[in-house]
């Protein structure tokens, strides 16, 4: 008996040893490269700077999980700097449309006066995205840790309608997060295809209990709902019923988005409010069209406009007016490219095209010339 | 009048006797300590409690030097552990014990500190507003929680104690049952298998419990009964009420074994047989072990989240009738803490923290209810203590 602990212990000393060399030699690894290739890109980037005396420090940004897809991906994008027709990242019908055959960094900071360094993973100034909350983002950008501040709502929510500095924010919408209305299948497979916003008021207060009532098959209707407190539900109460105090009476209430959509699947007669990314036209989530004012939204067309209840913006806020490099940034996410790659990628709605140019204006390079 | 001026004098005499006594205790205590103490050690112990004293300030302050006493505990610990190795551990042993009540006097004090901004804001009507005037018409029940300025606990407290009374229907009737077979009637070899097992399912996690409530029972609820929502007050108190058995086995069992096999004996040689025996002898002597099984498993059930919170339908509002237990509403005293501490802020939060109070009181009159008992049945019987 006695060997056999003994044994395993020797092995077990003799493994951790062994992987932890072995993860000494890969962390070492890993950072002489990235310690070679920052320092490549610096000489680079210096040298460009020197050349037109364009700031090419790391652009930095931190704030919500929420928008943190948008910003993240977009850097990622950004810092490898792939060639034209590189399929996975930056294909040649995107490059034809914009008519370049440049690196994808390069070509959208040329615009802004910043040269071309031609080389992967050398873009003309790296970007960083950080991961944390909303508050923390817009104080952060608010105090210069960092350039951009990433919030799911804004600022002026975020610090008190009266607070300090508010006005030096500049507001940089990339990108607009929706929940549609979904209802479990059977009630889709009745024939149930759109409610209007006062059915939907009806329902949430408990007046309207049948799905009969709003054409669907005779069932009663299961109203489910998010957190007190949560912003989900604040937001809900006041996009539906412009008062974010209104009593709200959801049968059943859940804290994530999964047990909800968990719980819709499982129904024969619920009705939620979703985040976009849980919603299955083919599964258990079915959306449904919310008619407002004579005007349908419908799921997959056009619920990122601005009027449509359940969505808010998804700012990237800049402090004290934005910095060309910002701007190229932001720009960037703005593009058609990015909009479509970052945020409808990453299940989130595009800016209508009338929302898009008004926030393209505020960074537009011609303001830098 | 007069009568009365006597009788204050006397018992103002017995009271300052009492006094005297108190202190020459404490002062011939003292004096033992100092004489069967060797100084080094009487310096150790001063050092280490002002240390440790000086540590709890400097932190409470956040000050940076708080490392420096932390250093001096550990080197003063260190020498005197290895000249005075008794007395050190006496300076340990209590240490730890005043940590375990202060930590607790502490949590108290905060969770009362806390909940006072809810208690200026609403008053009694904490615990005792039904209906919100804020509302048009107020209704029963309904705007309780953080509508124009009002945090009402009672939907949450009825909620704890449907959920309570239901889990206790089960458990108690099924858990003594199980205790007496296991104790009484069943043969040594079953006893020996199903008294370990019953104590294991007291360890299963509650999210475990919780977890096939949410998938099974709910769901089979939902779509045999057509219970209005997925998740019921008697879904989540059933599913308690199996939660809460093996702590009332296992006391109540434990209550029952304890009855002195003299009394069995007793009965049995009067030629009663096994059954009168249990049922006329065993079971009154253990009453009141077993109540006090019992009162734990209500005490556990009070104080479970787990699982009513990933159960319940987190709607608050008064059944009606008050008795419906598969109403639409879900919310108990636990499940609100821990649904929506997450995104709650001032008077929200510290109504939650108010909620916590109440729990708190309710599961110690509880357990201070099941000490009570169990000390008088030791009384009673002796005991084998």
């Amino acid at each position: 008996m006695a060997p056999d602990p003994e044994a395993g212990r020797v092995s077990r000393r003799k493994f951790i040893a062994v992987t932890g060399v072995a993860g000494v030699a890969g962390v070492a690894g890993c950072s002489g490269g990235s310690g070679t290739d920052t320092e490549a890109g610096g000489s680079s980037g210096s040298g460009s700077g020197s050349s037109n005396g364009l700031d090419t420090t790391v652009l930095t940004g931190d704030g919500s999980s929420t928008v943190f897809p948008i910003t993240n991906t977009a850097s990622s994008y950004w810092n490898s700097n792939p060639e034209a027709g590189d399929e996975d990242y930056w294909p040649q019908e995107w490059a034809d449309e914009y008519g370049t055959d440049m690196r994808l960094a390069d070509y959208f900071a040329s615009d802004y006066g910043y040269e071309a360094t031609e080389q992967r993973s050398v873009p003309p100034f790296r970007v960083s995205i950080a991961l944390s909350h909303s508050g923390t983002g817009i104080e952060g950008v608010m105090e210069g840790r960092v350039d951009i501040g990433d919030a799911s709502s804004s600022a002026a929510s975020e610090l008190g309608e009266d607070a300090e500095g508010l006005d030096d924010f500049v507001d940089h919408v990339v990108g607009v997060d929706g929940q549609p209305i979904v209802v479990s299948p059977e009630i889709a497979d009745a024939g149930l295809e759109s409610i209007t916003i006062d059915e939907l008021r009806g329902i949430y207060k408990g007046e309207i209990t049948n799905w009969n009532e709003v054409g669907g098959p005779d069932r009663e209707i299961l109203a489910l709902g998010r957190a007190e407190g949560s912003g989900t539900d604040t937001a809900f109460r006041n996009n539906v019923y412009g008062d974010p105090e209104e009593p709200i009476s959801p049968d059943q209430r859940f804290g994530q988005n999964q047990q909800l959509q968990q719980a819709v699947g499982q129904a024969d007669n619920a009705i939620a409010y979703i985040a976009l990314a849980f919603v299955d036209p083919e599964g258990g989530t079915v959306p449904i069209g919310l008619e407002i004012d004579g005007t349908l939204y419908e799921y997959g067309k056009n619920l990122g406009a601005q009027d449509y209840p359940l969505s808010r913006d998804l700012h990237a806020y800049t402090y004290e007016d934005t910095s060309r490099k910002e701007a190229a940034f932001i720009n960037f996410c703005l593009s058609d490219f990015g909009q479509e790659i970052f945020v409808a990628g990453n299940n989130y709605f595009k800016l209508p095209s009338d929302r898009l140019e008004t926030q393209r204006e505020k960074v537009a390079a011609s303001n830098y010339e | 009048m007069t009568q009365r001026v006597p009788q204050a004098r006397e018992v103002l005499t017995r009271l300052r006797a009492a006094v005297t006594r108190r202190v020459d205790g404490t002062k011939q205590r003292a004096r033992d300590y100092r004489s069967r103490t060797e100084d080094g050690a009487i310096a150790m112990h001063g050092l280490v409690i002002a240390s440790v004293l000086l540590t709890f300030l400097l932190f409470l302050t956040g000050s940076r030097w708080t490392v420096l006493p932390v250093l001096s505990f550990l080197g003063t610990m260190g020498v005197g552990w290895a000249r005075y190795q008794a007395e050190a551990a006496k300076a340990l042993t209590f240490l730890t014990t005043v940590a375990t009540v202060s930590i607790l006097t502490l949590i108290v004090a905060f969770l009362l500190l806390e909940s006072i901004p809810a208690v200026r804001a609403m008053g009694v009507d904490l615990f005792m507003r039904v209906r919100n005037p804020a509302m048009e018409p107020p209704t029963l029940g309904q705007g309780l929680w953080g509508r124009g300025g009002v945090w009402s606990l009672t939907p949450m407290m009825l909620g704890t104690a449907i959920t309570t009374l239901i889990a206790t229907l089960i458990a108690a009737p099924v858990g003594v049952a199980g205790a007496v077979f296991v104790s009484e009637i069943a043969p040594g070899r079953v006893r020996e298998v199903v008294k370990p097992g019953i104590e294991l399912m007291a360890g299963i996690p509650s999210i475990t419990y919780g977890f096939i409530g949410l998938t099974i029972v709910n769901q089979y609820f939902y779509a045999e009964f057509g219970t209005p929502t997925i998740g019921t007050y008697f879904a989540a108190g059933l599913m308690i009420g199996i939660m809460a058995l093996p702590t009332v086995v296992t006391v109540a069992e434990d209550a029952l074994n304890a009855v002195p096999e003299e009394i069995k004996s007793g009965a049995l040689a009067m030629g009663s047989t096994n059954w009168q025996t249990t049922k006329s002898v065993t079971i009154p002597a253990g009453l009141s072990g077993v109540s006090a099984g019992v009162l734990l498993g209500v005490g556990r059930a009070m104080g479970e989240t787990m699982a009513a919170t990933v159960m319940l339908t987190h709607t608050k509002g008064f059944p009606s009738p008050v008795f419906d237990v598969f109403s639409r509403y879900g919310e108990t005293l636990t499940t609100v803490i821990a649904f929506e501490g997450g995104n709650a802020s001032g008077v929200h939060m510290s109504a939650l923290f108010a909620a916590g109070v109440v729990l708190f009181v309710m599961v110690m009159l509880l357990s201070v209810a099941s000490q009570y008992v169990e000390w008088r049945m030791h009384r009673k019987l002796g005991g084998e203590r």
